[in-house]
């Protein structure tokens, strides 16, 4: 008997012994100098023709540099190129000088501006592929200049150019650039295996994007010094457990990520405005705001954040005010209590605020059923129009082209962003003229999205790493300037 | 005679999630072509892609080409990342296979012995400890134990790195996680399997024959008592070989599991498909492995039985 005695206390220590084993672990936790930064979300493709995810974006950014940026007001900016244009319909470009090099030490010329920018003539699966349908020619003047001309007259062209300029000569031999990218932004490609390695042009320096997809295992992570850095995507709790952490730095700042509720216009109930307006003084933005969201989120009253330069009117914010709300539904003969379905991904942070809303409304004779459904199945949803009331944040929106795309009567799916099936003729002449203030305006009294806020961004970052703060669009650009003194 | 009608069930099998899985794929919410096109491409170009594709064929001939492909290795490629499918199958399985065989052994290593433990205690105090024991670590959720051990291995005791792949040791957690729970059920099966056979006729007469006792445990008892044992880890090992998708996703471990869990979220439909496919080849293989097994543990045991 003594020998099954043995070998239950060796089934026990089992545990102890693999622990025991690897004591060494914490002195090889060790980065060498590399900076790592922990996303929620991995790139997806590093082919700037081909990438429309938030991640993707972010890093093409610093790897690519593109023609055109937008300045602080989200006004297009020179990045690569200055611009005039000529005509309506043709638009000169010139590079800047000196000239920027690409990875492998080849300067860009405006040949590499045609190559990328025909390239989507060919990429019959590309996302992007639409946005440059209008493009007629470009020809290349010289080494420094090109010019692109359009089918039709587009005010807002130049915005468009935001895709990384790739290398010519890489293009014509079908370089596979959504695993081996080269472009001539402050950070090149190392290797993409578990992890995204980049490096820094100017010093060497080496960055590790790691996906970790747990909110609570990116903060041990942070916690336990595997990861020096980290950005969004954290419930405030957690946030808050951060700021208490001396060896934890957390930097806040003011977001532009419009979240809001799209409401579908073709449905019976929702189709009258008053109804729609007793939803938006249904729900205590504030109150969501300052108790389950990071510091720094605003309410919204427009998709455009209110230092954008097409916002020069402050809107009427629709407050919390559950008896007009009543009163709203009661005139617009709606039977109380009203029942709305209401659709979201399965997120926990967005179920959550679902949650909130259902409890806020109820007192406005509001009666919400939350329906959480996985991310393909509830976008695709949305998209169909198979909704009454839906969840959804505007990421990284910098031109008032989304106004077009987004409530025009010619923009309902397959042919725009408006998913909410929503027609008014008076928007669309306003559209049709460009008049921004009226169509914020419009769009503010009609409410076809019931805005709810900007939410804020944070960066939490091991002490020792300087030089990077959070942006509004929670873009990684400072990845370029960061310095990490702890090493 | 009997392995071909083994093999036969298995191509069958086989063939059944094939047709399932190319289904279930075309009828859920979710197109390819808006994936890859996204909201703002021409109908013209969506039509265009449709074609190129073969989407616009009837479903009998897609399921023919997709079975031509795949009968040439041809898994295609994501529609996301662009990268081969095939690729993205050889980077995930090796670490599903790794997680899954070290914690099939910390279960076995742990489970066995404190079954045996327990069913030669019956009714003692030590068999309500490990009775105890067991029942809280059945009872105890990935998503709760993995945190849990991340907390006390990682942060508090710096002995383990919290989640990754980057490390040697970087298994050990994950492993854990699953291996508790694998070694709960075992302790507990182990101990009422042995429990129903030592007090057999067979095991008093080799204890009256004078053989030692760890003898008449481990050359009889334990041998009668495996089979339902071998059944609970063939159904186990199956599951683990499928991705255990909340450990994976705790730990970012990048497994076979999580892959399948993302391409669903993304509607990567050919991913999704060709990770289906991999995980029901692997169930199939473990229980033909399992039922190998039975004939090794009882050679009564036929495979036309």
């Amino acid at each position: 008997m003594k020998v099954f005695d043995n070998l239950a206390r060796l089934s026990l220590a089992l545990l102890c012994m693999l622990a025991c084993a690897c004591t060494q672990q914490q002195s090889s936790i060790s980065h060498q100098h590399e900076i790592v930064f922990a996303t929620a979300q991995a790139p997806l493709n590093l082919d700037p023709r081909y990438a429309t995810d938030a991640a993707s974006e972010r890093v093409n950014r610093l790897i690519y540099q593109s023609l055109v940026d937008f300045d602080s007001q989200s006004k297009p900016a020179a990045s690569l190129a200055s611009w005039v244009q000529v005509n309506p319909t043709e638009y000169r470009f010139t590079l800047n000088q000196p000239r920027a090099l690409f990875h492998n030490q080849t300067p860009l010329k405006a040949g590499d501006v045609k190559a990328t920018y025909d390239s989507f003539a060919t990429l019959k699966d590309s996302p992007h592929t639409a946005e440059f349908a209008n493009v007629k020619s470009i020809k290349v003047l010289n080494d420094d200049t090109l010019i692109f001309q359009l089918k039709q007259a587009d005010g807002h062209f130049p915005a468009k150019l935001i895709i990384g300029i790739l290398p010519a000569d890489l293009i014509a031999r079908h370089q596979d650039f959504s695993h081996q990218p080269l472009g001539s932004g402050p950070l090149k490609f190392v290797t993409w295996q578990n992890k995204l390695t980049l490096q820094r042009v100017k010093d060497g320096q080496k960055f590790s994007l790691l996906e970790v997809k747990d909110p609570t295992v990116r903060v041990l992570k942070l916690l336990h010094g595997e990861v020096d850095l980290l950005q969004g995507e954290l419930p405030p709790e957690l946030v808050k457990h951060l700021q208490s952490k001396p060896d934890i730095n957390v930097k806040t700042s003011i977001g532009a990520n419009f979240s809001y509720l799209g409401l579908n216009m073709q449905d019976p109930v929702l189709k009258n405005l008053k109804v729609r307006q007793a939803i938006a003084h249904a729900i205590d933005r504030n109150a969501i705001i300052s108790k389950v969201m990071v510091t720094n989120t605003r309410v919204a009253s427009a998709i455009l954040p209110p230092e954008h330069y097409t916002n020069s009117t402050n809107l009427p914010l629709y407050n919390y005010n559950p008896l007009l709300a009543k009163q709203l539904l009661i005139a617009a003969g709606v039977k109380l209590p009203l029942k709305l379905v209401y659709k979201t991904s399965t997120d926990a942070q967005r179920v959550r605020f679902a949650t909130i809303m259902q409890a806020q409304m109820q007192p406005a004779g509001i009666d919400l059923e939350i329906r959480s459904l996985d991310w393909g199945t509830f976008f695709a949803d949305v998209k169909q129009g198979n909704f009454q009331l839906y969840g959804l944040t505007w990421v990284g929106i910098k031109t008032p082209e989304i106004y077009q795309k987004a409530f025009a009567s010619n923009s309902i799916p397959p042919n725009g962003f408006n998913r909410g099936r929503y027609t008014d003729a008076t928007l669309d002449t306003l559209l049709a003229h460009e008049n921004w203030q009226a169509i914020t305006i419009r769009i503010h009294q009609q409410l076809p999205y019931i805005p709810l806020w900007y939410e804020g961004q944070f960066a939490a970052m091991r002490k020792g790493i300087n030089n990077y703060s959070p942006k509004p669009d929670g873009n990684w650009d400072d990845l370029a300037t960061i310095s990490n003194y702890a090493h | 005679m009997n392995i071909f009608k083994r093999i036969a069930s298995f191509c069958t099998v086989i063939f059944g999630v094939l047709i399932l899985t190319f289904l279930l794929i075309h009828l859920v919410p979710g197109d390819p072509v808006e994936v890859m096109l996204g909201e703002s491409a021409s109908t013209a170009d969506r039509v265009q892609l449709r074609e190129d594709l073969g989407l616009n064929q009837p479903l009998i001939r897609q399921f023919g080409n997709y079975l031509s492909k795949l009968s040439a290795a041809d898994f295609g490629q994501s529609i996301h990342t662009k990268t081969p499918i095939i690729e993205l199958i050889k980077s995930r399985y090796p670490a599903t296979l790794k997680l899954a065989f070290l914690s099939l052994i910390i279960g076995l290593s742990i489970g066995i012995p404190l079954g045996i433990y327990a069913a030669l205690k019956a009714g003692k105090w030590q068999d309500l400890i490990v009775t105890l024991v067991s029942v809280r670590l059945s009872a105890m959720p990935a998503f709760w134990l993995g945190p849990m051990l991340m907390l006390i291995f990682a942060v508090w005791l710096g002995w383990l790195p919290v989640s990754g792949m980057e490390s040697n040791t970087s298994i050990v957690l994950p492993a854990l996680t699953l291996g508790f729970g694998l070694s709960a059920i075992l302790t507990r099966m182990t101990r009422t399997s042995l429990l129903e056979v030592l007090n057999d006729d067979y095991i008093r007469t080799a204890r009256a024959k004078g053989l030692t006792e760890p003898n008449v445990i481990i050359r009889h008892a334990l041998r009668a008592a495996l089979l339902p044992i071998i059944t609970i880890v063939g159904l186990q090992m199956g599951s683990l070989l499928a991705g255990t998708v909340i450990t994976e996703t705790i730990f970012s471990w990048d497994g076979i599991g999580r892959l399948l869990v993302e391409s669903i979220e993304k509607r990567d439909y050919p991913v999704t498909q060709a990770c289906v496919l991999v995980v029901a080849l692997s169930y199939v293989l473990v229980n033909l492995f399992t039922d190998i097994l039975y004939r090794f543990a009882d050679p009564r045991v036929k495979f036309a039985s």
